[in-house]
């Protein structure tokens, strides 16, 4: 059995020390376990973190090959009034390794931070808008404290993942900087889960707004390049690229490629072809990247893990194993520079699982989380996603095959 | 590699995100708008009023709002200097377009106004679009309505007769399947008009959309119910052999036995089934006729179960129709005549009145008897014209006897049905047979049944009081074969009670008939009404009821029903018989 008596009493201990500790004022901690019992799992993952006291808000990042349900119950009992959300993961990420199969729990703590955590049920037909609407209003019931972001968790299996955004922003407005991923499932592509206290959802965004005495920031990197001549999206809907300047995107796709011929027939090797194969979307000022994950070989389509648009001006992009370890490496350090000059307690790290494709098949996978930048013992935790998001300004902020990193004063 | 203009490829996106399938088109617009330029904050004002706003929170809505009417192009929010650019849309809309850190240059001033032109002719067609959708939508709910009202029942929702027979047109025109037949389950409700009658037509409304809800339930999927009128229920199916519907009709009947709640109360059911099969060349009308010939078959026989049609059933039909015919000519020239059977004292054993019974004197077949015509007449609804004929002929045979003269006259018990002594006008009628026959209101005995006492009188408690007034009173037909209501017997005018044949049938044999006749005398006498026992054949049955103190016998022991001339010899016998004992008859 897990000890409830001995963490609680663990944490209240912690809790009193806090008072007159300032590193306890505002605390991020992360925890791992890959045991696959959960009880065991929990109670590993959940230790460093109930050292530092009750966590305000614990996020549990998970492989699906856990049970996922005793898991997010598990933690909800272990840490009572504390906030707990969650998802579904293609594996999780932490300071200098990626685990596989793993659970993570990032949680921070202290009276720095205060939390409140809502969700919305969407579905495939009417997508996740209306449902990251919801789930956003937990902002409503926040005392804000100087600093505020709304974190966001989404099915990343459910619709364009765009509309998470465009659902959060309706809620929050622009003062309110939003940042989250798109649950994974271990790359199956069925299904992903959401965590909300307790609850296992699917289809569904879970959020928690964030306010903090002191500063947070976000950074954002992909370290992808245009390869292709500007083309116009001629024929888009919802998920489904359908035809670029006229001519069917899949075969557009693949001969700009030069895709070998079992590319061309074989919908796995397709996959595996096109995690490190984004098309690009180009903005005002920066050029968006979406993850091709699968094609339709009769209509000669291609599917998209969010929209791109219509009318649209799109790239195919290539990158480098170079450019995409420089990306991550570069983007906590970026994300620490926005916080007006204080030092960074944590950071919350969330990763396209493309990027870790294309590593993967270089070999440099070991290489992938090494982060030069950060002070040793600061916490690191994240996953490998579906799509990410990241807000500061404007009113867009959804991202594939991209890095974006969350720093904590 | 080249690069193309960005904001022209951002209008082109835009262009492109206008639909008309999705509700939300305008919303979805919007947000790549803001998107587009990097905005933060995007809005459409329409009289100063948000329709639309993305980007502020409830605290800076009115600030933005309060800058409308001037449109300024910077405003001091908390998170920074919000730069604006209004874009006038039509009717007096606005769009506007916010974004801090920095303003709008001519470029994307450019794009905006282009994006608020496309927005403005957008919101136009898509409204006139809505406009037209909404006129379509309504054309059709209102054409489907129209269908649903012309061929569906309003109170049960089922197929109505025409589309039941449209149905039943389309099955029989298709090529049928090897071993596959269509039949036709006529279903009618029995003694649906009591539940009316007693308990309102909201209740009988009630049983039938429980009824039409049973149906539903036991057929399948391709077969079809329908309510076709009233009463009437009709089941479409498909069958392999006759004895599945046979198997149906027996389900149905199971279903309609258990009773029905409503308005709080378990209200009995049962129904009537007709099958009809359908053969090659058979139409819809014929075999949905064919299937109520069969029901009705089966209501002649006493309802409750169900029939199959055969082609003996259509020749009775036409016999019926025949008779029906000649019944309403019989009636215009007078071929129903009175018959009648004595009365006699049990004191004297002398006839002391008549039961008038209907005959028809037909001019081909001779006389009949009530059994071959007065089901007809009841269906027919000529109940009423039978028993004014009977009545004005009884009165007038009679008020012509020799006894008349002398004041002599028998009682006359005549034979009155719910429905006549429902007649508004039955009061008059008599009246005027009374006065044109001068037979004497005091001898004139109408006979009811108790079923008719109990639940028709009430209803017709102005003309029995009418009736009461010419001194006519009540005579209650098969007393004990039903249930009645002492308060009844007291409130109405009953002068006799007719105990049934089935009670004298068991006198001499039967222990529990004699009590029960001899209770019936008891109570009678102790409420002052004479008692007449009904289908006295032996002398032993006579006998019994003299000695248990019954006042009249009237039966075969006694005379069979004969016509006027007969009856008043016998009652001019009957009268000098009297003489002859002395007993003082004026």
């Amino acid at each position: 059995m897990f000890p409830v008596d001995q963490t609680a009493s663990a944490a209240t201990a912690a809790a009193a020390t806090a008072v007159q500790d300032p590193e306890r004022h505002r605390w991020i901690r992360v925890g791992t376990s890959i045991d696959h019992d959960p009880e065991r799992a929990v109670q590993e993952a959940l230790a460093p973190v109930l050292a530092m006291g009750s966590p305000r808000l614990a996020i549990i990042f998970c492989s699906p090959a856990h049970d996922l349900a005793a898991i997010s119950r598990r933690v909800k009992q272990a840490l009572g009034d504390g906030d707990v959300i969650g998802c579904s993961t293609a594996g999780e990420l932490i300071r200098d390794h990626a685990l596989s199969g793993g659970l993570l729990i990032w949680a921070l703590g202290g009276e720095g931070f205060a939390v409140t955590t809502g969700f919305g049920q969407g579905d495939a037909q009417k997508g996740l808008r209306d449902a990251a609407f919801e789930a956003a209003q937990c902002i409503e019931q926040l005392e804000r404290k100087q600093h505020t972001i709304l974190f966001l968790l989404a099915d990343g299996l459910c619709g364009d993942q765009m509309e998470v955004v465009r659902g959060a922003y309706d809620a929050c407005g622009a003062q309110v900087p939003l940042m989250g991923g798109c649950a994974g499932d271990d790359m199956a592509l069925q299904s992903t889960r959401q965590i909300h206290e307790g609850d296992l959802l699917t289809n569904a965004v879970v959020a928690a707004a964030i306010t903090s005495d002191s500063p947070m920031a976000i950074g954002i990197a992909h370290g992808w390049e245009p390869l292709s001549e500007p083309m116009l999206v001629t024929g888009s809907r919802g998920t489904t690229l359908a035809s670029l300047d006229d001519r069917p995107a899949l075969d557009v796709y693949l001969d700009a490629y030069d895709a070998p011929e079992d590319v061309r027939q074989d919908p796995t090797a397709f996959f595996s072809f096109a995690h490190t194969r984004p098309i690009g979307i180009a903005r005002r000022n920066r050029t968006e990247i979406r993850y091709v994950y699968g094609a339709d070989y009769e209509k000669r389509t291609l599917t998209i893990f969010a929209e791109v648009p219509q009318g649209a001006m799109a790239y195919l992009m290539k990158g480098s194993c170079h450019s995409v370890l420089e990306a991550t490496a570069e983007v906590c350090a970026l994300a620490e520079k926005s916080l007006d000059g204080m030092p960074a307690r944590g950071f919350m790290l969330l990763e396209c699982v493309a990027r870790k494709s294309l590593l993967d098949q270089a070999g440099l996978l070991d290489q992938s989380l090494r982060l030069p930048t950060i002070k040793e013992g600061v916490s690191v935790g994240g996953f490998y996603t579906y799509g990410e998001i990241a807000r500061t300004e404007g009113s867009g902020g959804l991202h594939n095959q991209t890095v974006v990193a969350l720093a904590l004063a | 590699m080249s690069s193309a203009p960005w904001s022209l490829h951002l209008l082109s996106e835009v262009l492109a995100a206008f639909t008309l399938e999705s509700p939300t088109a305008l919303r979805d617009v919007v947000s790549r708008v803001g998107e587009s330029v990097d905005a933060e904050v995007i809005a459409i004002f329409q009289g100063g009023e948000f329709e639309l706003c993305s980007g502020l929170n409830r605290q800076e809505k009115p600030a933005l709002q309060a800058i409308a009417a001037t449109a300024d192009t910077e405003l001091r929010l908390e998170g920074g200097l919000l730069h604006l650019f209004w874009a006038p849309l039509n009717n007096g809309e606005l769009l506007v377009v916010g974004r801090f850190r920095e303003g709008f240059d001519l470029e994307e001033r450019a794009l905006l106004r282009g994006m608020g032109r496309c927005i403005q002719l957008s919101t136009q067609v898509l409204a006139a679009v809505k406009a037209e959708q909404e006129a379509l939508r309504a054309e059709q709910v209102a054409k489907e309505r129209a269908i649903h009202e012309a061929t569906c029942d309003h109170l049960t929702g089922l197929p109505n007769r025409r589309l039941l027979l449209a149905h039943l047109a389309a099955r029989l025109a298709a090529p049928a399947p090897v071993d596959c037949h269509t039949a036709v389950l006529f279903i009618d409700l029995d003694r649906f008009k009591q539940i009316n009658d007693l308990h309102g037509h909201p209740a009988g409304d009630e049983v039938l959309r429980q009824v039409g809800q049973r149906l539903s339930a036991l057929v399948r999927g391709g077969d079809l119910v329908g309510r076709i009128s009233g009463d009437e229920f009709v089941v479409v199916a498909e069958v392999r052999e006759q004895a599945d519907a046979l198997s149906l009709a027996d389900r149905i009947l199971e279903q309609l036995q258990l009773p029905l709640q409503v308005q709080g109360r378990a209200l009995p059911s049962s129904g009537s089934i007709g099958i009809a099969i359908a053969e090659a060349g058979d139409d819809p009308e014929t075999l949905l006729a064919n299937a109520d010939l069969a029901m009705y078959s089966v209501k002649q026989r006493g309802s409750g179960r169900f029939a199959c049609f055969d082609a003996s059933l259509r020749e009775q039909l036409q016999e019926r129709a025949r008779i029906e015919e000649e019944l309403r000519a019989g009636l215009a020239a007078g071929q129903i005549r009175a018959w009648f059977q004595p009365i006699i004292s049990t004191v004297h054993g002398t006839v002391v009145g008549f039961e008038a019974l209907a005959r028809w004197q037909h001019p081909q077949r001779g006389v009949l008897a009530p059994a071959v015509f007065i089901t007809i007449a009841e269906e027919a609804g000529l109940l009423r014209e039978l028993d004014a004929a009977v009545l004005k002929d009884a009165c007038l045979q009679i008020g012509g006897w020799s006894g008349a003269r002398d004041g002599l006259l028998p009682r006359l018990s005549v034979n009155i049905s719910a429905t006549s002594l429902a007649d508004p006008l039955l009061s008059q009628r008599v009246r005027e047979v009374l006065a044109s026959s001068d037979f004497p209101g005091d001898q004139l005995f109408l006979e009811i049944t108790e079923t008719t006492l109990v639940e028709d009188v009430a209803s017709a408690f102005t003309n029995i009081a009418e009736l009461k007034t010419l001194g006519i009173r009540l005579a209650v037909d098969d007393f004990g074969t039903g249930y009645s209501s002492l308060r009844y017997l007291r409130r109405f005018p009953v002068g006799i009670l007719k105990i049934d044949r089935s009670f004298v049938d068991g006198l001499g044999h039967d222990q529990e008939d004699e009590v029960i006749v001899e209770t019936v005398i008891r109570m009678a006498r102790s409420l002052g009404i004479e008692v007449v026992a009904e289908g006295v054949e032996t002398v032993d049955q006579a006998e019994i009821l003299r000695r248990l103190g019954c006042h009249y016998l009237q039966g075969f022991l006694y005379g069979r029903p004969t016509d006027a001339a007969s009856s008043a010899e016998l009652y001019e016998e009957s009268l000098v018989g009297l003489i002859r004992l002395g007993v003082h008859v004026a």
